[in-house]
């Protein structure tokens, strides 16, 4: 596993920050994630990002390491009081009108800084409570220091990297942060703000909505252009955690912006892979929310890159973004499967490749993403479903369905039987069975897993396993469907519908049950 | 946009709401559907370089977690057991659900269903009370304590009583495979008795044959219209009369008409059933009775308990509704 995804190892100072640490804090992290708390959990599962080192990356290690290098070990009572203090040595400072006043203030603010850093369980609250709040804000006026506005608005990045409400404690701050991330700002405050921006974001729609009334997409946009590739990384970053939704306006208005397919496209090709993997799921949010963004996002060099990202990369976290763009894309208009991954082209096999190579990922996520991609990719035209019939996908189909975990079980499912419907209807209206495809199929052993489906107690499932079965019984030449689906226990597994409280469920095992093994069954 | 949303009119399979047959088409989802929270999940680990240092059971831990929340439970009517995870379910049955007859095999949701159908239909006792007129049919439904004197009359209770569907048997048709497999087993367990099983199926044969017989002819009870079909509950029984092995035999869904009943009444009691049928078809299949039939269930009152099973299912039937674009 550890293999399998890179540690992000172009950023040096990361990396050597990581090791000086030293293995301590990593374990004593990995307690905390192995004791899986509620709150823990939380703190994981969140869409934030802690800023535990200096964005400096100019080489410049001795002073972020000197800073940086011991981990503030104590006990959260002793590490709140602390905390309260410097707050309190904060206010003073600011209100000390002396010639010192702003070296004061940053010292101040860097003590603060560390604590909330440095500390394991960064005491968020504590700080809030202390009167941290209008402090930074204070902190944040115009015509501030650089020095001051970096260290302060690294402190609003982790108090916004907090719960729900430790972020919404920072309202008075957003605008501030917004207008930082201006074209004059220093390039390190400007990111720190995005940063900032980016753990408020993530909070939930509320925030993500404010923050887009008081304007702040179109500067965090002009980051993600910058030259720097920490604060293109970050913007974008923070820009996916903006346009996320569930309300579609922000990325509708992302995709209005002029330039920024082309913007995508150029950071889609770069070499750095978190730069990529940031973007791409700019991509995703597009095109999961703005219908615009996927007729635009089809008809450009987006898929192409996308597709040659998904067949070269081995990295999980880039993977996980550029495959479910495409799924994305796929699902939504049919444009891409009728005119982009026309069977024959180059990008067809290409994009069947990646897919299959995240058939046989050993990740869970990958699995269950490309066959979701794979099943609406096989619900094309009748020349996709017969590539796909003729790749090796399908003895992987198979193995997928009758042996992995349930959801990628269901996968497997939609696209082995979208493999055997066709596009057109029959005269009795009921979708053609492709029967060249549907035999081989069932003769490969696909049987099992579609019955064990019925056998689910998820509906759906349930629902997907009939359904095919009633396809075997009814397309299957020389009418030996019913037969072969009795061999594999299939009419106890539809029998056990009969005390299934959904009445649908129960009306169609019924029907099938009545009418393929009916009294005259076997005579 | 759901595979499974469209669905054909199929008087064939006799389905009034036609049946969902297979249509290949694109499926999309939300970018908050669950089906994503895996890989959104994934991402923020990653990100936070926990990833590496969790290992495949603490993620799946994590999974867990998340999808928690997730109401899960058996969809057996009934039963609304809690499961934590969707491979729990297999188990849960095997355990649960799988009362079986020793005698014939046959397999009942609840202990008490078996009990019942053991009583009906393999003890002979209990058919000569039938015969002397007591009522010994049990109301299926738990709680209820109705006894009834006829499996007719039983049926009809259930029907009037507990808004049962009107074409409710309790009964199965005996599948020859199942037959089949009953005498594999049969020879794996034990030498003998094949002989008494075997009159099961010759039991089938007659039936066949007793299709024609006038005296106790009697058409489709219910009017099998695709309008009025409904779900059935169905679990086996057949009577052993003591001096006719006649097999009272009910197919349920049948276009054909020529497959007729054998009945073991009392005329009297056909023709007060008769009336009483008549009663019952008159009542409009309700599209409020209840999807499930609780019976078996420990907290039913009768039927107005709706089981958390059910409610729940009205829930996930919400969300998967909104899940299509």
């Amino acid at each position: 596993m550890a293999s399998e995804d890179t540690a992000p190892s172009h950023s040096h100072h990361r990396d050597s920050i990581k090791s000086s640490v030293g293995n301590t804090a990593a374990n004593r992290r990995r307690q905390q994630a192995i004791s899986i708390g509620k709150e823990r959990r939380e703190a994981l599962i969140r869409a934030k990002r802690l800023c535990r080192d200096s964005i400096f990356d100019d080489g410049d290690n001795e002073k972020g390491l000197d800073e940086g290098e011991m981990v503030i070990d104590e006990e959260q009572s002793v590490l709140n009081a602390r905390t309260a203090q410097t707050v309190q040595e904060l206010k003073s400072s600011l209100s000390y009108q002396g010639k010192d006043a702003t070296q004061k203030t940053i010292e101040a603010l860097c003590a603060l800084r560390k604590l909330l850093s440095k500390s394991e369980v960064p005491p968020i609250e504590a700080a809030i409570q202390g009167g941290a709040v209008p402090l930074l804000v204070q902190c944040l006026s115009f015509g501030s220091a650089d020095e001051q506005l970096l260290e302060a608005a690294w402190c609003v990045t982790n108090i916004a990297a907090g719960g729900p409400e430790e972020t919404k404690s920072l309202l008075s701050a957003l605008p501030l942060l917004i207008a930082h991330l201006g074209e004059r700002s220093s390039g390190h405050v400007a990111e720190q703000c995005a940063w900032a921006l980016g753990n408020v974001s993530g909070e939930d729609m509320e925030l993500r909505s404010i923050l887009f009334a008081q304007g702040a997409l179109l500067p965090l946009t002009r980051l993600m252009l910058s030259n720097r590739e920490s604060t293109a990384r970050t913007a974008a970053w923070a820009l996916s955690n903006l346009i996320k939704g569930p309300d579609p306006k922000a990325a509708n208005e992302l995709i209005r912006i002029e330039a920024i397919t082309d913007t995508i496209v150029k950071h889609l090709k770069t070499a750095d892979e978190e730069l990529v993997t940031e973007v791409a799921w700019v991509v995703v949010y597009l095109s999961a929310l703005s219908d615009k963004a996927i007729s635009i996002l089809v008809r450009s060099d987006v898929v192409p890159v996308l597709v040659n990202r998904l067949v070269g990369s081995e990295s999980l976290q880039l993977l996980i973004p550029v495959l479910r763009s495409l799924g994305n894309l796929v699902a939504a208009d049919a444009y891409i499967t009728h005119s982009v991954l026309i069977v024959g082209n180059d990008i067809t096999d290409q994009v069947l490749y990646g897919l299959i190579k995240c058939l046989k990922s050993e990740h869970r996520v990958l699995k269950k993403e490309a066959l979701w991609v794979l099943s609406n990719i096989a619900a094309g035209t009748l020349e996709h479903k017969t590539l796909i019939f003729s790749s090796e996908a399908v003895p992987l189909l198979i193995d997928l369905l009758s042996a992995a975990p349930f959801e990628i079980r269901k996968e497997a499912a939609y696209t082995l039987g979208n493999i055997c419907v066709g596009p057109t209807k029959g005269s009795d209206n009921k979708s053609d069975i492709i029967v060249t495809h549907l035999v081989p199929l069932v003769k490969g052993g696909c049987l099992p897993g579609f019955v064990n489906l019925v056998r689910s107690a998820d509906l759906e499932s349930a629902r997907v396993g009939l359904i095919f079965l009633e396809l075997v019984m009814r397309g299957y030449p020389n009418g030996e469907g019913p037969k072969l689906v009795e061999m594999e226990d299939g009419i106890d597994a539809m029998e056990r519908f009969q005390f299934h409280e959904n009445q649908e469920m129960r009306n169609v095992a019924n029907a099938l049950v009545d009418k393929y093994f009916g009294a005259d069954y076997g005579v | 946009m759901d595979s499974m949303d469209s669905s054909v009119a199929s008087p064939d399979l006799g389905l009034a709401l036609g049946f969902p047959f297979w249509v290949a088409s694109r499926r999309r989802f939300k970018p908050d559907d669950p089906f994503f929270a895996s890989g959104n999940l994934e991402r923020e680990l990653l990100a936070k370089h926990v990833a590496l240092d969790l290992t495949e059971d603490e993620r799946f831990q994590l999974q867990r977690m998340e999808i928690a929340d997730a109401n899960l439970f058996c969809p057996i009517a009934g039963c609304g057991a809690r499961l934590e995870y969707l491979e729990e379910f297999e188990d849960h049955y095997n355990t649960r659900h799988m009362a079986s007859c020793s005698v014939c095999f046959r397999v009942y949701p609840t202990s008490r269903l078996l009990s019942i159908h053991i009583s009906e239909v393999h003890d002979s006792f209990f058919q000569a009370k039938v015969a002397r007129g007591f009522p010994m049919y049990e109301c299926l439904v738990e709680g209820c304590g109705a006894k009834l004197k006829s499996y007719k009359s039983r049926q009809r209770h259930l029907i009037d009583k507990h808004r049962f569907p009107s074409n409710f048997e309790f009964y199965k048709k005996a599948h020859p495979s199942k037959h089949q497999r009953q005498k594999l087993q049969r020879k794996a367990y034990k030498g003998g008795d094949a002989k008494d099983q075997e009159s099961f199926m010759d039991l089938d044969a007659k039936k066949e044959s007793k299709q024609t017989r006038p005296k106790h002819y009697r058409p489709q009870q219910e009017v099998k219209t695709g309008t009025e079909r409904e779900s059935e509950m169905e679990v086996e029984t057949k009577l052993h009369h003591p001096q006719t092995t006649e097999t009272k035999v009910v197919t349920n869904c049948e276009a054909k008409n020529e497959k007729a009943k054998a009945e073991t009444e009392m005329e009297v009691e056909e023709r007060i059933e008769d009336i009483v049928s008549g009663i019952s078809k008159l009542s409009t299949v309700d599209a409020s009775s209840p999807s499930s039939v609780s019976f078996g269930h420990r907290h039913s009152r009768g039927f107005a308990f709706v089981p958390r099973s059910v409610r729940n299912q009205n829930q996930i039937s919400k969300r998967e509704q909104t899940r299509k674009p």
